[in-house]
């Protein structure tokens, strides 16, 4: 078993006048290393609107790179703009997830459009940054990874890697809308793309992780990091109903793969769950895993899904 | 090219359609067999939680001369997608095609939206009963929105030429409120894909092969191509993206395209020419034209008035 080592809340959501769109939720963590600080991107929410609904957005925190817990800098305004009418990034761009290939930042991010019968679909987008990462641009109306016979719906939580030469995206793909207590809620995979470009993507359209806790366990945040010669894999998976609570809430899962597309779950090794009290007591999820100057943290989210930030923890030992 | 107008050949009205339809028989798409020829068609039910349409394949198998209705299908051609799915509610309309032992039918699967109407997509369903029924391959489409073509990806048709698929489909350009305060309305152009196996497509992504006779608010639909006289034909409907369902001069209308390449197409509108007589079933519009051989003579279906509330009809190629 791995041994994190919990470091507390890190950045809590409070947009104020000059932020209207950082009201609440600071969701799904991923980081970009600089020189002197580490950019952690995450989607937050502006107030829901008239019927309650959200529209999420995305931004980032500059966190001191010798001191995690001291922030630098806060995003003067989301990092994308959200689609026009009838696109598919019309109600939200969350998450998303950058790269820094060369000289090009590179975002791919989740698009929420609404729908009739169910409340909402997702689909994945692609965006380039002219700004150092400050702003995006997309480079298309529509999705760079849209819906497919075998990956109908809620095509969501992209995470963008560059291993063996290759571009690695792995994301969540809808597998079934469950009605619960007359609710449609999504059941969701991790699933797994690759591409010579980034752009025309080969999937592999299958599941990459078993399910555990029941066969419509939902399963989100496929966080792969390479070390010691292992590719390891942190994720989130919940119960299909009643998941708003402490008992059927996220927990983190970890699976193993040394040739990327082969994973062997074992969520004993995970090492980290839900804390006695505190921001982080009734679950833990969206996890994601990154190495500053030797040392090898996760950022991830606490109670209600991120809505009063994200923390971190801090690896005791080796991965491996 | 002179095309003699037949008439209206199927009025909804006069028949029991499976699913609860009544009236609309759109988008008339034929499957030629020995003795007969099936011709499906989009049909429509009330959803009952709200009232709006869903729409429905059925088909009619007529005689061989088109003038007489066999028979009505009595059962269920293919059932709308699943919570969520892209067809869930409505398959319009649904081109047919041969291929080994099957027929294979690429759908235009509709949901409904919320700051929009709808969002289209193409799936694709096998038959292995010679049309009767079929079963959809995945609940997703095999053809859909993608970063250059944002949405409304629909009216697949396909046709295999020399050993390779060909598609011809329509994707979104616009959805634009035309009046303060009215809903938006929808443009989209005719594109082109090509594959291997029917399933894997590779679309000239946004590409407008059709060159525009209104101008940029110019919507193009249903494209059908034939081979006639040594080059391809392609028949589609168009019409303004606004005003159009009431108003005559805005309605759809037949457009005309050739090419000897499968690449440049020419747009060439003084054929078919189905003009309307006052008063009659296609007076005010013709739309969703699908052309045919049967016999050794070209057909063509179209839908006329009210986007085919009441049925269909056929014009015949006069060589």
């Amino acid at each position: 078993m791995f041994t994190w080592k919990k470091l507390g809340k890190v950045f809590t959501p409070c947009g104020g006048t000059e932020r209207p769109w950082l009201k609440e939720f600071a969701q799904a963590p991923s980081s970009l290393l600089f020189d002197d600080f580490v950019r952690i991107y995450f989607s937050c929410r502006p107030p829901a609107d008239e019927n309650g609904q959200y529209a999420s957005r995305s931004a980032y925190v500059d966190l001191d790179r010798a001191d995690l817990f001291k922030v630098k800098h806060v995003a003067k305004q989301p990092v994308l703009e959200l689609g026009g009418p009838g696109e598919f990034d019309e109600f939200g761009t969350y998450p998303i997830s950058v790269i820094r290939d060369a000289e090009v930042f590179r975002a791919y991010y989740a698009g929420w459009t609404r729908c009739e019968s169910v409340p909402f679909n997702v689909a994945i987008g692609v965006a380039e940054s002219d700004d150092g990462g400050e702003t995006f641009r997309k480079l298309g109306r529509g999705p760079v990874l849209g819906f497919s016979p075998d990956e109908p719906f809620v095509i969501s939580g992209p995470k963008i890697r560059h291993f063996e030469g290759r571009w690695h995206l792995w994301y969540i793909a809808g597998r079934k809308w469950k009605v619960v207590d007359g609710r449609p809620e999504p059941v969701y995979k991790i699933r797994m793309a690759t591409s010579a470009d980034g752009i025309h993507w080969e999937r592999h359209n299958r599941d990459l992780i078993e399910s555990r806790i029941e066969e419509d366990e939902a399963q989100a945040s496929p966080d792969v990091f390479h070390a010691n010669g292992t590719y390891h894999m942190f994720f989130c998976y919940r119960y299909s109903s009643h998941y708003r609570s402490h008992k059927h809430g996220y927990r983190i899962g970890y699976a193993s793969s040394t040739n990327l597309t082969d994973w062997t779950r074992d969520d004993t090794k995970a090492g980290i769950t839900v804390s006695e009290e505190g921001w982080d007591s009734e679950m833990v999820s969206y996890p994601h895993v990154f190495e500053v100057d030797g040392r090898i943290y996760m950022a991830y989210l606490g109670n209600q899904v991120g809505r009063e930030g994200f923390g971190l923890a801090a690896l005791d030992g080796d991965l491996k | 090219m002179n095309w003699r107008k037949l008439g209206r050949v199927f009025d909804p009205s006069e028949y029991t359609l499976p699913n609860g339809c009544k009236e609309y028989a759109q988008s008339p798409q034929a499957l030629v067999f020995d003795d007969f020829v099936r011709i499906y068609f989009s049909t429509r039910a009330l959803d009952p939680a709200n009232n709006k349409f869903l729409s429905h394949i059925a088909f009619a198998d007529f005689s061989k001369d088109l003038r007489n209705v066999i028979r009505v299908s009595d059962h269920t051609v293919i059932p709308l997608g699943g919570l969520g799915c892209f067809d869930e509610h409505g398959i319009f309309p649904m081109n047919v095609l041969r291929h080994n032992d099957m027929v294979l039918g690429y759908t235009c699967g509709w949901s409904r939206r919320v700051s929009v109407s709808v969002d289209t997509s193409i799936g694709l369903a096998l038959s292995h009963d010679g049309g009767l029924t079929f079963e959809r391959c995945g609940d997703g489409p095999v053809l859909t929105s993608s970063l250059k073509e944002p949405y409304l990806v629909g009216d697949g048709f396909v046709k295999v030429i020399n050993d390779v698929f060909h598609m011809w489909y329509i994707f979104g350009t616009d959805w634009k409120s035309y009046a303060p305060g009215a809903a938006p309305d929808r443009t989209y152009k005719i594109g082109h894909a090509v594959s291997e196996d029917g399933v894997n497509w590779r679309k000239d992504e946004a590409r407008r092969i059709i060159a525009d006779r209104l101008g940029e608010s110019e919507s193009q639909a249903l494209p059908t191509v034939c081979g006639i006289g040594g080059s391809h034909h392609m028949f589609f409907c168009y019409r303004q993206s606004f005003d159009f369902r009431a108003n005559p001069d805005n309605a759809y209308r037949i457009g005309h395209a050739w090419s000897t390449d499968l690449e440049n197409w020419t747009r060439d509108d003084s054929t078919p020419l189905l003009e309307g007589t006052p008063g009659d079933w296609d007076s005010d519009m013709q739309c969703y034209p699908h052309v045919f051989e049967s016999e050794g003579n070209i057909y063509l279906l179209y839908n006329g008035n009210n986007f085919g509330r009441h049925g269909f009809g056929l014009a015949v190629l006069e060589r």
